[in-house]
């Protein structure tokens, strides 16, 4: 399966199994995340460790579902950056949009931190 | 349709020597094929792979093929997706109760190979037909109402080259939206923006956001207030911010404020790529510090002034460009496009950017492809 959930506590996780994302699995990536956010959700990790590219509407996915539940009080939080796509997000200033962390682990941990 | 132009079939069919049969048959026509066993695998399937067509048995186990059908015809984006009920039974009162489900066909199992794959093909023939004349019809009203979102010609502005070069993503309009805005003989602002998107959806809000705009700059021009590319910015966030019908689509922009009276290039970005600047020995990569519009009202946007001398030459891009890949996968990137920049010859700059960026390509172009330049004469 491209994108694997799983529901780990009151944390939506949704791990990207894909070399390249683009519009088609951003489209299914928006249906998950909404379909999560509808049961209640508002705690999100989408794990991009294994993506070399992502496009803009797959980042466009991201950042729409980041306002939606930010305005819950939630976050969307990014695990993994492959070379380019760290350098895709530096250039663009995303890091200053979403909070990244090297592993799931962490990524889990810093929403029971709060 | 993938990327490679073969049609995707779905084939929803519980029974393993069937489904094996099928799909080896589908596959040897050149389609690709995914199976699911049931009706709610059926759907789940189709909502990830989105198939081009969908074939699927009546009787199998936990969701069985009416009310899979059901459930398709209740989503609004997997209901117009062509149906193919697959059957040992030909009982009259099926084949009543599959077309009062809307569906294109309906086929016996036993029924020789040959023939159940000419009516897939002639479905999916049927409906390729279908969407290009419903694009077509599309791309009509769009430029019946002169919805442009990249302008025809080059702006006229004294002591400046400005050109620009723009290709939609499979030659549908999408995202990059273009546009010039002179505000008096000395004044023109120079604008490249990319919607987060692709394809007609994408278009659709960048004839939006190119609206947003234009209106931002309008109002900066009739407020008498000095003008600048951060001012624009500005506005046109806090308008965004506070647009519930466009709060879920992104953009990026480069806002350029071009001043012939003093030389100057006035830059700010919304979470846009640099600019490249060069000026006929070095090219650098001047970047901007706002984030994408429409996020946050505090989005931190700041001016930089560009000094220009005869013959700089400015260049504004979209990702379309540092993303497109060479037969290798390897990306243009930044390096690219530089090197492109900075070869010296006869050939006019744009021409010759354009030139190689294809060739290394080879014409295969990941998303739209924006490109402005700007050169002081």
């Amino acid at each position: 399966m491209r994108i694997v959930e799983e529901r780990i506590s009151d944390v939506l996780v949704e791990i990207v199994n894909l070399n390249r994302a683009t519009l088609s699995e951003a489209n299914n990536l928006m249906v998950l995340i909404q379909r999560g956010i509808n049961d209640g959700y508002v705690k999100i990790i989408v794990d991009i460790s294994t993506c070399e590219y992502i496009d803009s509407s797959f980042l466009g996915v991201l950042v729409a579902a980041l306002k939606k539940v930010a305005n819950r009080g939630g976050d969307v939080k990014l695990v993994g950056f492959k070379p380019a796509v760290q350098s895709m997000f530096e250039l663009t200033r995303m890091f200053r949009v979403f909070e990244t962390f090297s592993d799931l682990q962490k990524a889990l941990k810093s929403f029971s931190n709060k | 349709m993938t990327t490679d132009n073969k049609y995707k079939v779905l084939l929803v069919e519980d029974d393993e020597n069937i489904s094996r049969l099928f799909s080896y048959n589908i596959k040897k026509s050149g389609y690709e094929c995914e199976l699911a066993v049931n009706g709610r695998e059926g759907f789940d399937l189709t909502k990830s792979f989105k198939p081009d067509i969908i074939i699927s048995d009546i009787m199998m186990p936990e969701v069985d093929g009416f009310e899979f059908r059901e459930m398709l015809l209740n989503d609004p984006d997997l209901r117009a997706i062509p149906f193919i009920f697959l059957t040992a039974k030909g009982a009259e009162e099926d084949i009543l109760k599959g077309y009062d489900l809307d569906i294109q066909e309906y086929i016996i199992k036993t029924a020789s190979p040959k023939i159940i794959m000419a009516k897939l093909s002639a479905i999916l023939k049927s409906g390729e037909k279908e969407r290009i004349k419903a694009e077509g019809e599309v791309q009509k009203a769009a430029d019946s109402m002169g919805a442009k979102v990249v302008p025809d010609a080059f702006p006229n502005f004294d002591g400046f080259v400005i050109k620009h070069w723009h290709v939609p993503f499979h030659n549908i309009p999408g995202g990059d939206f273009i546009d010039y805005f002179k505000i008096d003989e000395n004044n023109i602002v120079i604008i490249l923006g990319d919607v987060m998107g692709k394809k007609w959806g994408a278009w659709y809000f960048a004839v939006a956001y190119a609206g947003y705009v234009r209106s931002a700059i309008r109002f900066a021009v009739q407020s008498n207030e000095k003008i600048t590319a951060s001012e624009i910015m500005n506005r046109v966030n806090a308008s965004l911010c506070e647009d519930e019908r466009i709060s879920e689509v992104f953009v990026t922009l480069s806002v350029v404020l071009l001043n012939k009276s003093d030389s100057t290039a006035n830059y700010c970005g919304a979470g846009d790529l640099p600019i490249i600047y060069y000026d006929g020995s070095e090219a650098s990569m001047i970047k901007s510090k706002g984030l994408l519009l429409g996020f946050s009202k505090d989005a931190g946007y700041e001016d930089v002034e560009i000094k220009l001398k005869p013959g700089d030459e400015l260049y504004m891009i979209t990702d379309g460009i540092l993303e497109s890949r060479n037969a290798n996968s390897v990306p243009y990137e930044n390096e690219g496009i530089i090197k492109s920049i900075k070869q010296k010859s006869d050939e006019d700059s744009v021409e010759r950017v354009k030139r190689e960026f294809t060739e290394y390509t080879q014409g295969k172009f990941e998303d739209d492809v924006s490109l402005i330049y700007v050169k002081m004469n």
